[in-house]
Order: C-alpha cells, then sequence, then structure tokens
C-alpha cells in the first residue's frame, strides 16, 4: 500500500522540520561558524536518510532475512572497532570517522539487533505454522538471545553510552514479549535483573550514578548533575500554553540549558512553541508509531511482524524515554530524540527504519 | 493479546508525557517563568545623589561630588592590550600599572575590573567618547558626600555609613535594606527618608555565564531631596571659630520663630572622616574622651546656676512674693538653717534689677525661701524646663527639674531649706540642656513667648511648615517681663553688671551670666541673653563646658556679636 508509505515520510519530514528549526533556534546565537552551520549538516543528513528510506522500501526486507547474520558480526565489528579507532568526545568514546563525517555505530547495532531478534523468533518449527516461540525452552527461548544481545550492549555501554545500551536491551524485551515467550521466562529475568541491581550499581561509571540520584532529587546537585533536570524543567514550564516563540526562549538561546541541540532539544521546542506545540508533536510522534504498529498488524509474515513492531518499539521507546527525560520523569541517560535532536546517525538509521516499514506495507500486498 | 499490552503500553506512555507536559506548562508555569526569568535577567542598581543640605540662603553646607569610575569588563575577548594602552593614554598613566591593576582585579571573564577610581569629569568623557571603539568600558558615575566645609556644623548634619542592624530593624518597612547608607545623627538620621536617594535599575539580560546580551530595561535613580535650615552659614562659622579649643555649645535662634541662626557644639569632627572609611581616624573620634559627636547643645544636660534666676525672679515677681522695692542686703553669706550659704561676692543693698545684674546668691536664696520648692518647680516648668523642646534633631535630652515629691519617692530623702536654696541659684539636681535655656531667655526677648526651636526649613525648596508652629504664651504680667528684662540689660550696661564686657558690643545686649559648680574640674560658664535690647531678633546662649566662669562665657559672645557686626551678616 502506497499509503503508508506517503503517512510514514510525510511526519517523519514534518517532525525534521521541526527539528532543524528548533536546532537552528538553539544555535545560532552561538559564535563560530560552525556551531551556526550544525543545521545544515541536519538537513544533509535529513536528505540522505530520505534517500535511503526510498531506498530502502523498494529494497525487499526479506533480503535482510538472509543478510541478518552478517550484519549482526558487522555491527559487533563496528563497535570493536570504536573501541580501536573511535573519536573521543565529552568523555565518551562512541564516533567513528569515515570519510568526512562521524558515525556513531551504536544507532546501527540498535536497528541491527531489532532484525536479528526478529529474525531469531521468528524461525519456524518443522511440525506447524506458528511461531515456535512460544514453545522454545529456557535456554533457546530466552538465555541464548539474551546473551547474543549482551554482546552488543556491553560494547555499548563500554563506551559509555548507558542510553543506547539501555535501549538495546528494553528493545530486546519488547521483542521478547510480543514473540510469545513464556511470561516465567522473562519474569524471572526481571527478578533476576532487580535482585542485581546492587551489583550492576557498582559497575556504574561516577556520572551515571550521579544522573540516575538526581533523577531520585534533582535539587541534590543544582548545579552538577541536577542542572540540565532543572533547567529542562525551567525551560518546558517557562513556554506555557503559548510558548516564548520561535528563537525568543531564553533558556535555549542563551544557553541555560545544556545541550539544547541534542538530548534537550525537545526543552528548546517546548519552551518556545509551549503546550499547542508539544501536543502537535506528540501527535505526529504517536501517528508514526502507531503506523507501524499497524503495519505490523496487517502482515502475516512473522518475520516482517516481529520487525515491524521491533521497529515500532525502537521508535517509541526512544520518544518515550528521551521526552519523559526532558521533563525530569526519567533519569538522564543519553537518548537522542527521533528526528528531531542533532545526531547524524540517528536520523539516518531511524530513516532506514522507517524505510524498512514501508517496504513490509508494500510487500505484504505483493504475498 | 501482547501486540495488544504494546499498543496500551505505547498509548500510556504518551498519555503520561502529555499530562507532564500540562504540569509543567500549565499548572507550573508561572514558577517555572519566573525561574526563567531570573535565570537571565540581571538587576544593576544605579545609585542617585543624595539631597544637598543648605543654609537659609541656600548656601550649601553639605552636597555631593561625583566621582566616576572606570571599569573594564574582559569577557568579549577584544584585545584587553589594546584597550588599555588606549585607556592609558586618556588617563595619562602607565600601561603597565593599568596591566597590573587589570590582572589583580581580575575575578571572572563577566565581572568588570575597576581600572582607576575617582576619575576627573574630562577624562570621563573622554573614555565614554572611546565606547564606539572598546564596548567593553563602563564608566560608572558614583556620587560621594561632600563636606565642603569640613567640621562646620558636623553634630546638625551628622555623618553617612552603613545601615546597623538596629535602625533596619526600625526602618524596613520603610523600604530601607542592608547594606543601605543612612544617616547617624543630625539632619542626615533625622530626614534620612528625605534625603535618600531612590535607587534606581538597569535590567539586563544575560546569557548562562552571565555575559551581556541586551539591555532590556531602565529606571532612572531619583535623587534625594535637598533640605534647607534655618542655620546661617555665616554665623554659623563665626560661633564655631569662636569655640575653637573649647568644649561647649553655641545657639542663635530668631527670635520671631525660633528658627536655628547657630548651632555649634565643640568639639567637632570631620564627617568626611566616615566616607572614607578611613577606621583608625574613626575609632579615634569614637574612643576621643571630649566626645565630638555629642551635640551638646541639645544632647546633654548641665546645671543652670545663675541663668536660672531669670525664673526664680519671674515666679517671685508673678506670685508677689517680692515687689520692685524689695531689697536684701548681701555680707557675702548667711544663715539657712545651721549651715551658712555663701554667696560670691559682697554685694550690699540688692534690689530685684541689682540682683539679675550681679547675679547675688542671698537675694535668691531669700527670694527661693519665700517662694518654696513647689512654685519655683511649677515655674521652671512652665518655661519648659524639663520636657523636650521637639526641635527636629534627633537624640535630644529633656533636662530635670527636682520637687519634693520625687525627693521623696525616688531619693527617700526630705526637702530641706537648704535644697530649696540651692534650687533658686540653679544648683543641685536641676539640669537643662543649652536650647531649653535658649528658650528661657526667649520668653523674656519675646514678651512671653514660649518659641518652637526648628531647623528645617524647606524641604526641596517648598516651607515644612505650611502653617507656622504658633508659640505659645506664657501668662505672665507685663511688669514682672520688663522688670526681668531691664535686669538682664542691667547685668551688660551695668558697670558692676556679670556681663559688663558685653557693654562694648555694637549692639545693645542683655543677659544673664551662670557659673555652674561641677564636682570635678573648673565651673561651667553660661551666658544667655538677646539683642538688640530694644527690638529682640535673636537670642544667643553660650556654655562653656567647664569654661570657668559665665564670665568666660560673656567673653565669647562678645566675640561672636563683634565679629557677626563687622561681617555685617545681619
Amino acid at each position: 500500500m502506497k499509503n503508508s508509505r506517503l503517512i510514514i515520510i510525510a511526519v517523519a519530514l514534518l517532525i525534521c522540520a521541526i527539528g532543524v528549526m528548533s536546532i537552528y533556534s538553539s544555535t545560532y546565537q552561538k559564535e563560530g561558524r560552525i556551531w551556526q552551520d550544525i543545521y545544515k549538516r541536519q538537513i544533509i543528513w535529513m536528505a540522505l536518510g530520505v534517500i535511503f528510506f526510498f531506498l530502502l522500501s523498494n529494497f525487499n526486507y526479506r533480503k535482510l532475512w538472509d543478510a541478518t547474520y552478517p550484519l549482526y558480526v558487522f555491527a559487533i565489528f563496528l563497535l570493536f572497532l570504536v573501541f580501536m579507532l573511535g573519536l573521543t568526545r565529552m568523555g565518551a568514546q562512541r564516533w567513528l570517522k569515515l570519510f568526512w563525517f562521524n558515525f556513531q555505530p551504536s544507532e546501527f547495532a540498535k536497528l541491527v539487533m531489532v532484525i536479528f531478534l526478529a529474525r531469531y523468533y521468528s524461525t519456524k518449527s518443522s511440525f506447524d505454522v506458528g511461531l515456535s516461540a512460544a514453545r522454545l525452552n529456557l535456554m533457546k527461548g530466552f538465555v541464548l538471545p539474551l546473551l547474543l544481545t549482551f554482546i552488543p550492549v556491553g560494547l555499548i555501554i563500554e563506551q559509555p553510552d548507558l542510553g543506547s545500551g539501555v535501549m538495546v536491551l528494553l528493545v530486546f524485551m519488547a521483542v521478547v514479549f510480543i514473540s510469545g515467550v513464556k511470561f516465567r521466562y522473562i519474569g524471572s529475568f526481571l527478578g533476576i535483573g532487580i535482585a542485581c541491581m546492587p551489583i550492576l550499581w557498582h559497575y556504574l561509571r561516577g556520572y551515571q550514578k550521579e544522573r540516575l540520584m538526581v533523577f531520585l532529587n534533582p535539587n541534590i546537585d543544582p548545579l552538577g548533575a541536577g542542572y540540565t533536570v532543572i533547567q529542562s524543567k525551567i525551560a518546558i514550564g517557562s513556554g506555557g500554553i503559548f510558548g516564548k516563540g520561535w528563537l525568543s526562549g531564553t533558556q535555549g538561546q542563551l544557553r541555560f540549558l545544556p545541550e539544547a541541540h541534542t538530548d534537550f532539544i525537545f526543552a528548546t521546542f517546548a519552551e518556545e512553541w509551549g503546550l499547542l506545540g508539544c501536543a502537535v508533536l506528540l501527535f505526529l510522534y504517536y501517528l508514526i508509531i502507531s503506523e507501524g504498529i499497524r503495519i505490523g498488524m496487517r502482515t502475516n509474515d512473522a518475520f516482517a511482524k516481529l520487525l515491524a513492531f521491533g521497529i515500532s518499539m525502537m521508535l517509541g521507546l526512544q520518544v518515550l524515554v528521551n521526552i519523559a527525560m526532558n521533563l525530569g520523569l526519567a533519569p538522564v541517560v543519553g537518548v537522542p530524540l527521533l528526528l528531531m535532536s542533532y545526531g547524524g546517525s540517528s536520523v539516518f538509521v531511524t530513516f532506514i527504519a522507517l524505510g524498512i516499514l514501508a517496504n513490509i506495507d508494500k510487500q505484504r500486498s505483493v504475498f | 493479546m501482547r501486540v495488544r499490552a504494546v499498543i496500551i503500553f505505547l498509548t500510556t506512555g504518551f498519555i503520561i508525557l502529555s499530562s507532564g507536559l500540562v504540569n509543567l506548562q500549565v499548572i507550573q508555569h508561572k514558577k517555572l517563568k519566573e525561574f526563567s526569568d531570573r535565570n537571565c535577567i540581571r538587576l544593576i542598581p544605579q545609585q542617585g545623589c543624595r539631597g544637598k543640605i543648605l543654609d537659609r540662603n541656600n548656601k550649601i553646607i553639605v552636597d555631593n561630588s561625583i566621582s566616576y569610575d572606570l571599569l573594564l569588563i574582559p569577557q568579549r575577548g577584544l584585545s584587553v592590550e589594546a584597550s588599555l594602552s588606549k585607556i592609558a593614554k586618556i588617563l595619562g598613566t602607565d600601561y603597565a600599572k593599568l596591566k597590573s591593576t587589570y590582572k589583580q582585579g581580575y575575578i571572572a571573564p563577566f565581572v568588570p575590573i575597576t581600572i582607576a577610581a575617582n576619575i576627573t569629569t574630562h577624562q570621563a568623557i573622554a573614555l565614554e567618547e572611546l565606547k564606539s571603539d572598546i564596548p567593553d568600558i563602563l564608566v560608572q558615575p558614583h556620587p560621594l558626600r561632600r563636606y565642603p566645609y569640613g567640621t562646620l556644623a558636623s553634630q546638625v548634619i551628622g555623618h553617612l555609613g552603613e545601615i546597623d542592624h538596629w535602625r533596619l530593624s526600625k526602618l524596613a518597612d520603610y523600604g530601607y535594606q542592608t547594606k543601605d547608607v543612612v544617616g547617624f545623627g543630625g539632619i542626615e538620621e533625622k530626614y534620612d527618608y528625605y534625603l535618600r536617594y531612590k535607587e534606581g535599575a538597569l535590567s539586563v539580560e544575560v546569557d548562562h555565564r552571565g555575559r551581556f546580551i541586551r539591555t532590556i530595561g531602565f529606571k532612572p535613580p531619583q535623587d534625594g531631596k535637598d533640605i534647607s535650615l534655618t542655620l546661617d552659614l555665616g554665623m554659623q562659622k563665626i560661633a564655631e571659630s569662636a569655640m575653637a579649643g573649647r568644649r561647649g555649645s553655641v545657639i542663635i535662634m530668631d527670635a520671631s520663630d525660633g528658627g536655628i541662626l547657630v548651632m555649634a557644639s565643640s568639639p567637632n569632627y570631620n564627617p568626611s572622616v566616615f566616607i572614607e572609611k578611613d577606621r583608625s581616624r574613626i575609632s579615634s573620634i569614637f574612643n576621643n574622651p571630649n566626645a565630638p559627636l555629642l551635640n551638646r547643645a541639645i544632647s546633654a544636660n548641665y546645671p543652670p546656676a545663675s541663668v536660672f534666676k531669670s525664673i526664680v525672679s519671674a515666679a517671685a515677681l508673678e506670685t508677689n512674693k517680692i515687689n520692685l522695692s524689695t531689697s536684701y542686703l548681701c555680707t557675702g553669706s548667711t544663715k539657712i538653717g545651721n549651715r551658712s550659704f555663701a554667696c560670691w561676692d559682697i554685694h550690699g543693698k540688692q534690689d530685684i534689677f541689682d540682683a539679675i545684674a550681679q547675679s547675688c546668691d542671698i537675694f535668691f536664696y531669700k527670694t527661693g525661701l519665700l517662694l518654696g520648692p513647689d512654685i519655683i518647680h511649677d515655674y521652671a516648668v512652665k518655661f519648659g524646663l524639663s520636657r523636650l523642646t521637639n526641635i527636629d534633631l534627633p537624640y535630644e535630652v529633656g533636662g530635670f527639674v527636682p520637687s519634693r515629691t520625687w525627693r521623696k519617692i525616688v531619693k527617700l530623702r526630705n526637702w530641706f531649706d537648704g535644697d530649696t536654696a540651692n534650687f533658686s541659684i540653679g544648683q543641685g539636681e536641676l539640669m537643662v540642656t543649652p536650647l531649653q535655656i535658649t528658650r528661657v531667655t526667649g520668653v523674656f526677648a519675646t514678651n512671653g513667648l514660649i518659641l518652637y526651636p526648628h531647623i528645617i526649613k524647606a524641604v526641596n525648596g517648598k516651607p515644612v511648615y505650611v502653617v507656622p508652629k504658633k508659640p505659645s504664651r506664657i501668662s505672665l504680667k507685663a511688669s514682672t517681663l520688663n522688670t526681668i528684662r531691664q535686669g538682664l540689660r542691667k547685668a551688660v550696661s551695668d558697670s558692676k553688671g556679670t556681663a559688663g564686657n558685653l557693654a562694648s558690643a555694637p549692639v545693645a545686649v542683655a543677659g544673664k551670666t551662670g557659673t555652674a559648680q561641677v564636682p570635678k574640674g573648673m565651673s561651667h560658664g553660661w551666658f544667655a541673653g538677646f539683642f538688640p535690647f530694644d527690638k529682640p531678633k535673636y537670642i544667643i546662649c553660650v556654655m562653656l563646658e567647664n569654661g570657668g566662669s559665665g564670665h568666660a562665657a560673656a567673653m565669647v559672645t562678645d566675640e561672636i556679636i563683634s565679629a557677626i557686626y563687622k561681617e555685617n551678616i545681619l
């Protein structure tokens, strides 16, 4: 169906346009051409993303089935490469320098893991046509994929990029849930996970612990880790119903809000456009995600179903976590806002994921 | 089924986000908007000028000098060296010196550094013009209290200082804040509310590091109101130079309305010491045993001694205890009870005129005994003793008039005739301030009026007393007043009069001397009188603390009156 592809690309481009406007607003007062030009870079990535969207939407997703394991290996290879050759920025080694641009393999790995898990759980048993996941035992149905997920997750968290790592884990949980793995496996995993919290706590870095503590009470460190949350809330709240107007948000413009063009772009937007703007934006996100879920429900192919649900959940969770973090409802973990935050890799990978979604709906009519 | 759970999960997520948004943007909007404004709006206070203090002819007693400070904001990354060398050229100072001041003053990129303080107006203008080249410089006017006459009338004026806890607790309701500069003592304190400027403010928008972005608004400061006093600058100067090196006070009051023309208290101090914040000089003022901060004209109690005799005379004449033909023989001493009370001289036969003129103690012992302490007390109070004159200056004290009841209740002792005798010559427990004595003398100068002493004439050119405060009249017989006036004149004109030295004054003066014995040191000397005698225009009171005698006070009075007439001020 052409219809869903049109909806997806139209909504995605609208969100991108809002994002570019907000990036422009948050950076145009900064000194230096590099800052003032980053919205142009975002447009380039966007254009590239749109091209790949159309490429992928015409590229039979079933071929991904075959390419799953090479893709998985390639993603892990890239993550290792980050450790070897990665660029270090702001204390984290997350980027690979490719020709003229920097690429974040963790974004790529997120998508690959969705494809990987979709394939893993859509393996048909030889006995019947249904999904076998529900009948898989603990080892095959849960532990093995979990271990295979932990390889990239561990590599991502070590970068360190807790946000993306946790994101992949959440996507894993979502796919496992949808695929029909027995509740008790999921339940016991969650139980063990919670029981291990105090031990995992030790492995977190100082600033990550701080962020979690600050989430519980931002006022314990108003100038340090709590600063961002406080300023973000001030930015969003001071926008009120109608907002301060484009280019007039003092929090973003005068740089009280850190990361105003990346992780906290939602706050920048909310300050300038107010509750009305936010309602529109949330509606657009809801539209694109529910479109993804609907595609998953429409298709009959098990792999496609899981792929569509997985991608939708990946996108949906990113949106929810990022905005919740902006509102102070979730701890500050580095999760970019879908299609809005400045960052080429994220935009690029998101468009590819949307392209896959569009293709799934297109292939449906073929069957 | 599980898909449905996912949809519910996502939808719930979006609902939570929406309610979070409503919470911040609608419910908490007001508070967070305020936070946002506080983040980026800074108020830079703008000082105004404190009101000037002028004399009765609007000559400046205290005003303000504008000093300019030059500040440099290092933030914008322009070459500091280039700016400094340009500034050095204008100021005519050494570049290296400016550079070191800059380095020492550097705190943060957005904090302005005072490069040079107290630069001249010319330099300030030249630097203002430089602003197009160097936008980082800031020339800030900074008004400072200026005392062109130094110590002149210092206790009347008062000095300035940072508000203390006690004053702040009283004045917080009137908009005073910590660190405010307020008056201490004198006009500066009493009329602080008029004199103080209303702070203005420049509101600017700053970024997250406090760097200036743009000006949002400006409210100019309001200068304080000027206060004109009734003081006469020329007369004040004369009185103060006559008092130089002595302790005591001089008051000259306008007999027509009670306006204070001169109020000098010696020793005095230089209020500019408090502006310069010179700690050692400030503490030397506070530790000076002669208490230069004390306004001796209104804030110190003294025994009035013989100047009190005019009140006793008035009481005796008014109650017909004596008449014009009553006379007593002064043999140098008299016995009251079993004690001998001495006169300061042997005067022989004395009537009321002679007794006032020559200040015969014997005459007043006997008159006083005729009157009794109650009548003397009542007349003393009638003449305004033991209560404040309510002059518009702070820290006035009221003196004290003893009575039999007080003696009985407070001191648990009886009143004896000896006490009455002492009371009659203004000794003992009786205490007055020089201003009260001035007012008492005014009664005789004005034929029975109790004047309202005041020192404020106008605020910002508008008279303070729209309806002039009417003096109250003491019911005294014209003959009584006339008799005492004659006596007071005789003290000057008679060769035997105690203020005989004033006979040569360029104007006919009448008055009464007083020599108050004090437990320690030399006697206090008083002279309280008025001039010209025929149509009194001025009332003068000179009080010398441990000055020896009333004669000495009369000498000072002569000096002052002669100088006033010589300089033709009246």
